[in-house]
């Protein structure tokens, strides 16, 4: 169990994730700038403007430069006969086993960004529990659910 | 078998009440705000609705009709949509009655039954049948799930001495009243009614009393609070003694059937299959007093049980009861491990940050912004602070024993959790930057809970190498494929 498991998600996932946190900031750098405006309009100190621009600007750079990358790089899945194994997290590395016999269901999902470099999410919900691995491509997250849906196929009511 | 009927009366009185319930505060502003010619108004419209609302009940009521049919239970319900629910006997999980003091006064119970489905309530809610009816339809709808085709009501009745029984004695119940830590919420309660009533009280009143107080002198005083003391203690052990008193759980051949209640008595089933996890509780207070509450862990189930309530299995017993009482109920959960594997001595200091840091982060505020500010009971919380990581770090520990895990770990109670393999649904190792480096890992399980929401536990800072021993038990591929 100590070694990684072996598949990497999408490489696009890095180009999703980038877009989808430069919305977020966005809003961010958008209340920085109303700042500025309300403190020209009503005469206050400019120094918060000044602070929430120093915020924006480590966020920004975190968020949208920072730490897609890395989190791609974390973000290793497989998939067993017997079960699902997941690795994730940039401080805190997670591992996950979630055994096939508990799994209840496998949804994919798609928004419009992951629409537009064609990758999917996987989400595996066991009766405790829902993991989700991001940014496959379309095809690969199909199939993993397909496989998934089909391996968890197993008749036996313990809950 | 069960021929068609519906609900007692009482029912309507009872939606009433509730509906009026809801409306009431805006009832009361009403009064309150309007004035005159309004108030007038006001009235004629409430008393409008309160028409609207009788007839909407009777007609609620007359509607709701319920019978037993082709192993069936089947309730008929709606005036203007009409609604059919029928609940197979197979499906169903408990039947819980419950009867209030009104309840008890007309002779009546509430019956939920309850099928593996998620959901805020039960899936059906007979609010108000006589007490016989109840336990008569409880009989029926569980002997369909048992022995379907043989109705021999003679070997049932020969097999019922057998179940095993206990119940809470009238010592076990004080005892708990007392250590239920529920005179600190009382006294918070106490002290949040006086600060709101304070306003109300005129100063002339308020001053005249202080004087009069201090003119009794000290010794006055302290009678007063010794005297205030126990009657928060009194009234401890009187909630404990209304929510658990008489107490039984029994055993049939597949559930737990427990019993409770002074006022408000509940019975409620408990299917053996649903339990994911059993533990044992330790409070604080009880914790060397050697008492502990027995619980369990139950998929399923809904809001209305109460929070705690249906997990209880055993409100207070002695620690060395627990075996027995396991055996008896339980035998798949008896062998409690008392010997655990413990954590790291090294992972000691991460527990001790972990409890001080919220502590600091006070002490540091209160520091910036009231630098006047009185220190003694800062620094008392800092050394609670401590001595709970201290013991949140000597209490942790895990068990292996064949499928079984036990789990100790402690909050403010130390819990102790025996769970089977098949029951946790997942497993996960987490490790941050200075656990690897001192070789450590935390570790969650996450079992079914209620209402479909997970249960998790998370033991922090294991030993790595147990935490992967843990986790290649629960993995379930072939060891060799590694």
């Amino acid at each position: 169990m100590r070694q990684p498991p072996v598949n990497r998600i999408a490489r696009d996932a890095i180009k999703a994730w980038k877009i989808s946190a430069a919305i977020a900031e966005g809003v961010l750098w958008f209340i920085t700038i109303a700042l500025f405006v309300l403190a020209f309009m009503f005469e206050f100190s400019y120094w918060y403007g000044a602070a929430a621009v120093l915020i924006s600007g480590i966020s920004t750079f975190f968020f949208v430069f920072l730490l897609p990358k890395l989190r791609w790089r974390r973000w290793r899945y497989e998939l067993f006969e017997q079960e699902i194994y997941i690795q994730h997290g940039i401080l805190i590395v997670s591992r996950t086993l979630v055994p096939m016999i508990r799994v209840q269901h496998v949804d994919t999902k798609q928004g419009p960004i992951l629409k537009k470099y064609k990758l999917a999410s996987v989400e595996i919900s066991t009766a405790a529990t829902t993991h989700e691995i991001p940014a496959l491509l379309e095809e690969d997250a199909s199939e993993l659910r397909d496989r998934i849906s089909a391996l968890a196929r197993v008749d036996e009511d313990d809950v | 078998m069960f021929e068609t009927k519906r609900l007692h009366p009482a029912a309507i009185i009872f939606n009433l009440i509730k509906t009026v319930r809801e409306f009431l505060f805006a009832i009361i502003l009403g009064f309150i705000t309007f004035r005159d010619e309004s108030l007038v108004y006001f009235v004629l419209i409430v008393a409008g609705l309160l028409v609207i609302f009788i007839t909407g009940n009777v007609l609620t009521w007359y509607r709701y009709t319920y019978r037993v049919e082709d192993n069936e239970l089947r309730i008929e319900y709606g005036v203007f949509i009409r609604k059919k629910r029928y609940i197979s006997k197979n499906r169903i999980q408990s039947i819980d009655l419950t009867s209030g003091v009104i309840h008890r006064i007309l002779k009546l119970t509430k019956v939920q039954i309850e099928t593996a489905g998620t959901g805020m309530s039960a899936e059906a809610s007979l609010s108000a049948v006589k007490l016989a009816e109840g336990e008569a339809l409880r009989q029926e709808l569980k002997t369909g799930r048992t022995q379907q085709a043989d109705k021999g009501d003679i070997a049932e009745e020969s097999a019922e001495p057998i179940y095993p029984s206990d119940t809470i004695c009238f010592k076990r119940l004080f005892i708990a009243g007392t250590t239920s830590g529920g005179i600190g919420v009382i006294m918070a309660l106490a002290v949040a009614a006086f600060s709101e009533l304070e306003q109300f009280i005129p100063d002339s009143f308020y001053d005249n009393t202080v004087e009069w107080v201090i003119g009794l002198g000290f010794i006055f005083m302290i009678v007063l609070t010794v005297f205030l003391l126990l009657l928060l203690w009194l009234l401890g052990i009187a909630g404990t003694m209304i929510k658990y008193g008489n107490f039984t759980i029994t055993k049939n051949d597949q559930e737990l059937l427990i019993t409770r209640g002074l006022l408000e008595k509940k019975q409620l089933t408990i299917p053996l299959r649903r339990i994911q996890a059993v533990g044992i509780q330790e409070s604080m207070i009880r914790q060397p007093l050697g008492y502990v509450t027995v619980f369990a862990e139950i998929a399923g189930g809904s809001m209305d049980k109460g929070e705690d309530f249906s997990s209880i299995l055993f409100p207070i017993m002695k620690r060395d009861e627990v075996e027995e009482f396991l055996g008896t109920f339980l035998p798949e959960y008896s062998g409690i491990q008392s010997e655990l594997t413990p954590l790291p001595k090294r992972a000691r200091k991460f527990y001790l940050m972990r409890s001080m840091i919220p502590f600091l982060l006070i002490v540091a505020a209160v520091g910036i912004f009231f630098p006047t500010f009185i220190w003694a009971p800062l620094i008392l919380l800092l050394v609670g602070g401590l001595v709970l990581g201290w013991l949140r770090h000597k209490d942790g520990g895990f068990s292996l024993e064949g499928t079984r895990l036990t789990i100790r770990h402690r909050v403010l109670s130390r819990n102790t959790i025996m769970m089977y393999h098949k029951r946790i649904q997942a497993f996960e190792k987490k490790q941050h930057k200075l656990q690897k480096v001192q070789q450590m890992a935390s570790m969650r399980l996450s079992i079914v809970g209620k209402m479909g929401a997970g249960t998790h536990f998370t033991i922090k800072d294991l030993e790595e190498t147990h935490t992967d021993e843990l986790s290649d038990w629960y993995s379930l591929r072939s060891q060799g494929s590694n």
